[in-house]
């Protein structure tokens, strides 16, 4: 399903090069649920955005049903990303200015998504907060609607970037048990962190120290 | 989600920049709509003040000694269908209000107590319309055959009621009605009479006939008085064009001064707005950043990120404008009463520009914004929304 072959990236900041990623390469299949651990500034969120097609790398390829995805013009990307992906982030990254019904119904483009958004306010416990604005929600009720507003327009592939930085264990706990369920109906998964527990939940488990894949 | 309803709900949610954008665009319309249509009624009021003045270009015949004018009573005449033959001719278009006019020094005026006076006579004949030209209102000198109006200082003379009688040809005794007894302050008229130009014609004996016309000469580009004098001569070789330059001067001065300042202002007013509100927008999407970042991650095209951030400016340049199109009125008719003498009445919204405050400050604001767009358009969305660095 994606592919990853010597996948390279650098910074340069002030004439230093840091080199945020060196030589990756790595396959996952429909299904799949990966967990990149490492320590901040190990490359995680670089590798993430990479796939996610935020930005290029500096060398090698990334395939998405095997399709470079770094050679697809500019409005394709935007559609892969639209179709195929759901993003997830330790901020949440919620609109302040709507309500918890509207920022998911943000990511909705087709009736059948915005049929499904009563299930997943149910599901996540939402139904009650539908109409209260982000500043009106606790950590873990953001999260829950970022989690809904990431997977309600049925993305093949969920990226998911330190989701549990900002939660409690009880409320990682929930989030991490939603993310598994997408997980066990056929979503991919891949889900960045700097916390090795995370791990128990992954069928593989990817560990990255200063930019390099190691066993 | 429909993406007026997010700009709306933005726009609601930064509502002190948005209002103060808003406030920029009502600034711009208000000033704009104010001096064009103080602008409109200055023109209107210097119609209506040279209206009182007089008419600035006279045409006499050739030969005509203007020094001896009104003292003299046989300047050269010429036929009064000139008037309407220049009216009529295609090429003449720089002299406008053509007004035929017999005027004549009267030596023996009896007045009702029987003294006697040298009074003006002045015939006017019904002023010429230039059909091929926009029509103008008339300069308003026009008499009812039959009626006078009588001069300040031959009104003292003519009690209230009685007619206004003339010795004329064959010393015959003609009687007009009083139309109207003129102000005192207007010049030679005050010691004279003015007549419809077919009864003066017929008091005098001189069917058909004037001795000058008085007009007023366009603001051209290549002088007042040469463009008239050229046109004039090359259809009657046989007449002069002189100017009463004070008055044109005034004219022309008079008209040309809110336009000069509108010219100025205007465009310094809504520059400075656009600039403020370039500024606005920009501050607006750096403090939108992680939204934009996050609109791009879900896959929203550059263009929808542009078409987010101009709707803004569109929107807002849309109510602005039509707010300023009617402050600027209400400021318009506000000072417009204080500055106008004769106009402040008159002063009325210019439905017009309603339409172009509807089109050209949506279309302005939507330029101030369009930087600000682009660099939207062009955040890296993964740097923004991740924090590894």
């Amino acid at each position: 399903m994606i592919e990853l072959a010597e996948i390279s990236k650098i910074y340069v900041k002030g004439g230093i090069i840091y080199p945020a990623l060196n030589n990756i390469s790595f396959k996952l299949e429909k299904g799949d649920f990966c967990s990149v651990i490492g320590a901040s500034g190990a490359g995680k969120s670089t590798l993430l955005n990479l796939i996610g097609g935020l930005i290029h790398p500096d060398s090698g390829k990334i395939s998405f049903n095997g399709k470079d995805i770094y050679k697809l013009r500019t409005r394709e990307i935007d559609m892969y990303r639209k179709r195929h992906l759901g993003f997830m982030f330790q901020q949440f990254h919620l609109m302040p200015y709507l309500t918890v019904f509207e920022n998911i119904r943000l990511a909705c483009s087709t009736k059948e998504h915005y049929d499904k958004m009563g299930f997943y306010l149910d599901k996540c416990g939402l139904t009650d907060l539908q109409n209260k604005y982000p500043a009106e929600l606790s950590v873990g009720e953001k999260q829950r609607t970022a989690f809904v507003r990431s997977i309600i327009s049925d993305p093949d592939l969920l990226l998911a970037d330190e989701p549990t930085g900002n939660l409690d264990s009880a409320n990682s706990a929930i989030l991490l048990e939603l993310v598994r369920e997408f997980n066990e109906n056929d979503g991919t998964v891949i889900m960045a962190s700097h916390d090795p527990g995370i791990a128990g939940y992954a069928g593989r488990t990817l560990k990255l120290e200063k930019g390099r894949l190691v066993d | 989600m429909n993406p007026l309803r997010l700009v709306i709900k933005e726009m609601l949610y930064r509502r002190i920049t948005s209002l103060i954008i808003l406030f920029t665009v009502i600034v711009a319309a208000t000033v704009s709509v104010a001096i064009y249509t103080l602008s409109k009624a200055s023109e209107n009021e210097t119609r209506k003040i040279m209206r009182e003045q007089g008419l600035n270009l006279y045409i006499f015949p050739k030969g005509t000694n203007l020094i001896d004018f009104y003292s003299v009573n046989n300047t050269p005449v010429f036929p009064e269908i000139y008037v309407d033959r220049l009216a009529e001719s295609k090429t003449f278009d720089a002299v406008r209000h053509l007004t035929g006019i017999l005027q004549v020094r009267y030596s023996d005026w009896q007045d009702p107590n029987g003294s006697v006076h040298q009074i003006i006579l002045m015939g006017y004949k019904d002023e010429a319309m230039q059909r091929f030209l926009p029509q103008q209102e008339t300069m308003g000198f026009d008499v009812e055959k039959g009626t006078v109006h009588l001069g300040a200082l031959i009104s003292k003379n003519v009690s209230p009621g009685t007619q206004f009688t003339i010795k004329g040809r064959d010393d015959k005794i003609f009687s007009f009605t009083v139309g109207k007894r003129l102000e005192e302050g207007r010049g030679i008229i005050d010691q004279g009479v003015a007549f419809n130009l077919a009864d003066l014609q017929e008091v005098l004996g001189m069917s058909g006939q004037i001795n000058k016309i008085e007009a007023l000469g366009c603001v051209c580009k290549d002088g007042r008085i040469k463009n008239a004098r050229n046109q004039v001569q090359s259809i009657f070789p046989d007449l002069e064009v002189t100017e009463i330059s004070s008055i044109a001067d005034a004219r022309e001065n008079q008209r040309l001064m809110m336009n000069k300042y509108g010219a100025f202002i205007i465009p310094f007013i809504i520059l400075s707005c656009l600039l403020i509100t370039g500024l606005l927008f920009y501050q607006n999407i750096t403090v939108r950043k992680k939204e934009i970042g996050l609109l791009k991650a879900m896959g929203n095209s550059s263009f929808s990120i542009i078409g987010l951030i101009v709707s803004k400016a569109f929107l807002l340049g849309l109510a602005g404008g039509v707010i300023g199109f009617f402050t600027g009125n209400l400021i318009a008719g506000y000072f417009g009463t204080e500055i106008f003498r004769f106009t402040a009445s008159d002063i009325k919204p210019l439905w017009n520009l309603l339409y172009l405050c509807i089109i050209l400050f949506p279309l302005l604001w939507m330029t101030a914004s369009w930087i600000p767009a682009l660099l939207a358009s062009n955040i890296d969305a993964g740097k923004i929304l991740s924090q590894e660095y």
